[in-house]
């Protein structure tokens, strides 16, 4: 009988057997697969023995691992099977050269996680699409609402006028009528405005005419306007803004909207308070407007609503706005690079703060420009 | 000088190994290439403020699901592990408690850390399962980015030096 040619088989079989000490020193070395000096500490080589130095303590210690790859090398995986023989106590470490079984395994491997990666990555896009299709739908039902309560109190008012009847109606009732429908007119008109300014934010084409703008005297001038407001006859209303010129480069016109809407809003929730107060600062630094007012506050989820378009933080109770304006402001403030934060509590009134970004602060000697 | 074994855990794809390449070769790639078993990187450091070198063996584990007990065969003999969950995932921390489970069974005392990694690309929604795994671990928190290297090495030091303090 022929004796087996262990050097033979490892050299076919690409394998390379280490003969150990039990301090991990190369004593000897089958195959040729790799130039593995004698003498060495073979952890320097094989760093995968790190750590395992007490569990191949134990006589029938046995470790194996299908794929190592070590250090910068991407494409080189070796096997690794590391046992103490019973019988002679002797710890062998086997390497294997899996460079071509591996291909195919990294492939599955890629593949398995890949197409599980786009799947998670499929089902997040199905669920936004869903939310927005679920808001879109929301939205609509929202905005046919809002057209259809003014426009139901326009219709009705010009049915109960043009009416021929009998008895003719007084005076008084017929200006009650036309001052309704007057006020549901301009409600809509105001909608529509709303409507026209969230949908160009949304599709990117609301452009902002920008120059140089005086903070100061807008916040005056609006709170001069909101001074007006019906709703606004038992409030204290002041405009505690700095004497000097804040310079900012913006658009005018939307930096008086978002202040109109935020003055608006907060005059609204402390309408029906004894000791009503809306009061509007500005700090030059940020620079940033607030407008606090002493109203009853909201909670963080009533705050969430409310910046929702047509979100009405308080359920049951349908405020005279459009239900836009925060959306809107939110809206004007990001593409002015500002945002709007919203300190509240409930009981403890309301602060908006809208602050834009620094780099828009004009020094007063700054030349006005217009960029589109 | 003492080498200490390092093993990272985690689900598949959240940047076990860009975490480990940015530490090691202070490199990132945007290529996903998923790890094959086991990738080993011997690293020596550091530790700075106490003027301490360092000798690391880092062990890179796949992450997709193995054969039952491959993994526990993986990170017998670690002295610490990174625990890695992928913050732009809607649930990064389900794969993160079952691989920080499986090491502490494992090997219990042994101190770990969590990666809350991608943080250059989203926000921790749920800081109190981060606070939670903090205490049932007794362990480090770090918003990671292995893409702007925030937090990577701070991490591994912070890791060492929980070895170190334990006498490992």
């Amino acid at each position: 009988m022929t004796l087996l040619n262990i050097d033979l088989v490892l050299e076919t079989l690409g394998i390379v057997a280490v003969r150990l000490d039990d301090d991990f020193i190369v004593r000897e070395v089958s195959g040729n697969m790799l130039d593995i000096p004698l003498n060495t500490d073979m952890r320097e080589y094989m760093p995968a023995l790190y750590g395992l130095e007490e569990v191949f303590e134990t006589a029938d210690a046995n470790m194996s691992m299908p794929f190592v790859q070590i250090g910068n090398a991407r494409d080189e995986p070796i096997a690794l099977t590391v046992r103490r023989d019973p019988e002679t106590g002797v710890l062998w470490l086997f390497l294997r050269d899996v460079r071509e079984e591996s291909a195919m395994h990294r492939q599955l491997v890629q593949n398995h996680n890949s197409l599980s990666l786009a799947q998670v990555e499929l089902v997040k896009a199905r669920d936004a699409a869903q939310k927005a299709d679920r808001a879109k739908t929301a939205f609509l039902a929202n905005v046919s609402h809002e057209l259809r309560t003014p426009l139901h109190v326009i219709i009705g008012g010009a049915s109960i006028l043009s009416k021929a009847r009998n008895t003719p109606l007084e005076p008084d009732e017929v200006t009650d009528y036309a001052i309704d429908m007057h006020e549901s007119g301009v409600l809509l008109l105001q909608l529509v405005d709303d409507l026209i300014d969230l949908s160009r934010s949304e599709t990117g084409n609301l452009i902002l005419y920008e120059e140089r703008c005086d903070l100061c005297e807008i916040a005056r001038a609006i709170t001069t306007l909101c001074q007006d407001l019906p709703e606004a006859r038992h409030t204290v209303l002041e405009c505690q803004v700095p004497a000097d010129p804040v310079w900012l480069f913006a658009d005018a016109r939307r930096i008086k909207q978002i202040l109109l809407n935020l003055i608006s809003n907060a005059v609204k929730a402390v309408a029906n308070l004894n000791a009503a107060e809306v009061i509007v600062t500005l700090d030059p630094d940020m620079p940033s407007l607030t407008v606090a007012d002493n109203g009853p506050g909201m909670t963080a989820e009533e705050v969430a609503t409310a910046r929702q378009p047509f979100g009405q933080p308080r359920a049951g109770v349908r405020g005279k706005g459009t239900g836009l304006g925060l959306s809107i402001v939110e809206r004007l403030v990001s593409l002015h690079g500002g945002q709007v934060v919203i300190v509240t509590e409930p009981g403890k009134g309301l602060a908006a703060t809208v602050s834009f970004d620094p780099e828009r602060l004009l020094k007063s000697t700054s030349l006005s420009q217009n960029v589109s | 000088m003492k080498t200490y074994k390092i093993v990272v855990l985690g689900d598949f794809g959240v940047g076990k190994t860009s975490l480990i390449r940015r530490y090691v070769l202070d490199e990132f790639s945007d290529e996903y290439r998923a790890t094959l078993g086991v990738h080993l990187y011997k690293h020596a450091d550091t530790l700075v403020e106490e003027d301490l070198k360092i000798s690391l063996v880092v062990w890179d584990i796949e992450g997709a699901p193995l054969p039952s007990g491959q993994t526990q065969r993986y990170i017998v003999g670690a002295s610490g592990a990174v625990v890695v969950g992928d913050m732009t995932r809607d649930d990064p921390f389900s794969a993160m408690w079952a691989a920080a489970d499986i090491f502490e069974e494992a090997l219990p005392g042994r101190p770990l850390c969590l990666a809350l990694n991608k943080c250059d690309i989203a926000t921790i929604d749920n800081e109190e399962t981060v606070a939670r795994m903090k205490r049932r671990y007794d362990c480090n928190a770090f918003m990671t980015s292995a893409r702007t290297g925030d937090c990577v090495t701070p991490m591994f030091h912070a890791l060492t030096r929980s070895i170190l303090a334990r006498g490992l």
